[in-house]
């Protein structure tokens, strides 16, 4: 299962501290929809609910960073760029590795 | 066993001073990842799996020995990604190496004989290269996901060792894992002339892409215990025999995940070398911030309770050969005996 392409919508049962705990277990990019309208794209390596403000940490698109964003200032999070650890790569490897044995293309 | 009275001696020495301070919690090694790239994506791994702009980021060497001392730990263990492709690795282990740091530079070989003979690096007691070996050719270079890895990682072993560089090898089990294979491998490794081998169960990596084949307890134990019975007289392990005899179901510990602090481009990883449910920017934060009691198998933690892997378990093996009589005895039965 991957949120890769996931637009969050928010409401009674679905929280930002939640969305921000599903972007932060994200192995991809994701743009941070900012309350002042403004956005950020890149990867939450970092959240941190358990201090006074809340925070998340990320790096953008180039690698510039780390920069931290409060919680409070953050509208909602969409799950924009490509899973990183999704898919099967080893069952991949191992088929072509058979395929490859038995000389088949 | 095989670790060098040196290296025994400032590792004792500093575990001593520990208790003597009365400090709980010490690390004992300290996990420094640089990169996050690899020229290989193993199937057991859960490291290397994100987008472009975090794997081309590198740590500064300043900001690795920034950490270095901040930490204290007397060795530093340098994994990642593969540490042969950091530009400054060079710079990097000449400066652990002058701190007097035991230094593990964990690498997949492929780039060892390369690097060696441009003359990288020099030989030195505080060097080791911990060459990842997961096997003999087959079962390595399908963990590896890649055929040909076995024999470039012997290549540079053997360059190694020619060179009079310290060689161990680590070595990752997984289920499916055959002990008698492994004992076959235990033997053409010291055949090969290296110092020691070091090895581990995987552990589930929720990012790794093979789920299926990660050991549970029990597994580990009838793994471990058939595959190090009667351990042969020449097999040298390059870790702590009360660990082996845990992996072995002899033994019965709680992890101690502070033992080997993990720290990255992101900072020190919580709680552990394994588990990424966040960051401190100090160490200091790190381990008086962490809340150590939600992790560990008394914790009821559902995702450590079939991790047996060494960087929770060996850094309580090593506190408990210092903490009593009993295991200090037992320690010494082992390591001069060789008998598990």
């Amino acid at each position: 299962m991957t949120f890769e392409g996931w637009v969050p919508v928010l409401g009674e049962h679905l929280t930002l501290a939640e969305v921000i705990d599903f972007a932060f277990d994200f192995r991809g990019n994701v743009t941070v929809l900012r309350v002042d309208g403004t956005e950020v794209e890149g990867y939450i390596f970092n959240r941190n609910r358990d201090v006074r403000e809340p925070f998340i940490q990320m790096f953008d698109l180039p690698g510039n960073g780390p920069f931290t964003i409060p919680y409070a200032e953050i509208r909602n999070v969409k799950f924009t760029g490509k899973d990183m650890a999704a898919g099967n790569s080893w069952q991949a490897w191992l088929e072509r590795r058979e395929k490859e044995k038995k000389g088949t293309p | 066993m095989s670790v060098p009275i040196s290296q025994m001696w400032a590792v004792a020495s500093y575990v001593l001073k520990q208790k003597l301070r009365g400090r709980k919690r010490y690390p004992l090694v300290l996990m420094l990842e640089p990169l996050f790239r690899c020229n290989l994506t193993c199937a057991g791994c859960g490291k290397i799996q994100y987008p472009a702009q975090i794997l081309k980021n590198n740590l500064s060497v300043e900001a690795c020995l920034s950490a270095v001392e901040e930490c204290g730990a007397p060795v530093v263990s340098i994994p990642g990604g593969e540490p042969l492709m950091y530009p400054q690795i060079a710079e990097l282990v000449d400066a652990l190496v002058k701190r007097k740091k035991y230094v593990y530079l964990c690498t997949n070989a492929i780039l060892l004989k390369e690097k060696l003979e441009a003359g990288v690096f020099t030989p030195s007691r505080y060097l080791t290269f911990s060459i990842h070996m997961d096997g003999l050719r087959e079962e390595h270079d399908e963990a590896v996901c890649r055929d040909g890895i076995y024999d470039k990682a012997v290549e540079g072993i053997k360059e190694a060792l020619t060179r009079g560089f310290r060689v161990t090898t680590n070595s990752t089990l997984f289920d499916g894992a055959n002990p008698l294979r492994m004992r076959e491998f235990f033997d053409e490794m010291m055949k090969l002339g290296v110092e020691g081998m070091m090895l581990s169960p995987g552990y589930s990596y929720s990012k790794a892409p093979d789920q299926e084949h990660f050991l549970r307890r029990s597994k580990t134990h009838d793994l471990f215990s058939t595959m190090l019975s009667e351990p042969r007289q020449h097999w040298r392990f390059n870790q702590s025999p009360l660990f082996l005899q845990f992996l072995m179901g002899k033994r019965d510990y709680e992890c101690t995940p502070w033992g080997n602090p993990t720290y990255n481009i992101f900072g020190w990883q919580r709680p552990c070398y394994l588990l990424q449910e966040g960051y401190a920017g100090s160490f200091r934060e790190l381990m008086e911030d962490t809340r150590w009691e939600r992790y560990g198998r008394k914790s009821g933690n559902e995702k450590c309770q079939d991790c047996m892997v060494h960087c929770g378990y060996e850094a309580t093996a090593v506190d408990e050969t210092f903490s009593s009589w009993k295991g200090f005895r037992d320690t010494v039965v082992a390591t001069l005996t060789g008998k598990l």
